[in-house]
């Protein structure tokens, strides 16, 4: 789940200058991600949250997180 | 009275709206602990629902605030955020700083938390 979840945000933020999805517990359903995208930079805390979230609707809505830690940045 | 309804008629009426997994005497989950504490921390005047009543409590809310998770912290209704971005506002001062902004700057003396039905 770890690389499928990297592979949506890499997906959804071409252009980022990072991102990393750490597996917080190795179990497999309990994941950090760090995007920093400057595509955040204009946007508030609550927007760049909705957009992580929606780049993972598929796996969410399957059930497949079990929770989830969001840490966004823009480039400014 | 539908739970949208009375999710609005609450969003409305607190200062502080926290929903949350449990109650604040009994959380029932990691997230909702760290956001309850960010709040009491700040000397937030908390109004606390918790979310594990019905599913359609949480189903009503996310499709209210457009915000998949819980917990989910409101300010004179307006939507803050869950539990990491409520810990990044408190790490940043931002979160006493909306609390003073929002609530005028004697909020705390309103301080504590109360549990409400839906």
């Amino acid at each position: 789940m770890r690389e499928k979840i990297q592979e949506l945000l890499e997906g959804a933020f071409p252009q980022a200058e990072a991102v990393k999805v750490i597996d917080r517990t190795g179990g497999g359903d309990h994941f950090e991600v760090i995007v920093h995208d400057a595509a955040f930079n204009d946007l508030s805390r609550i927007e760049q949250h909705k957009l992580i979230y929606a780049a993972l609707d598929e796996p969410w809505k399957q059930g497949n997180i079990h929770e989830l830690r969001i840490n966004t940045k823009g480039t400014a | 009275m539908t739970y949208s309804d009375k999710i609005q008629e609450l969003l409305q009426s607190s200062d502080v709206a926290l929903f949350m997994k449990g109650t604040p005497d009994a959380i029932m989950c990691g997230n909702s602990e760290r956001a309850l504490g960010a709040l009491r921390r700040a000397g937030a005047p908390i109004t606390a629902v918790d979310v594990l009543v019905d599913a359609e409590i949480r189903e009503d809310l996310s499709a209210i605030s457009g915000w998949p998770t819980i917990p989910q912290v409101f300010v004179k209704g307006e939507l803050v955020g869950g539990a990491d971005i409520v810990e990044e506002l408190e790490r940043s001062g931002e979160l006493e700083a909306t609390l003073l902004s929002k609530l005028g700057d004697q909020y705390w003396e309103q301080r504590g938390e109360k549990t409400v039905a839906l």
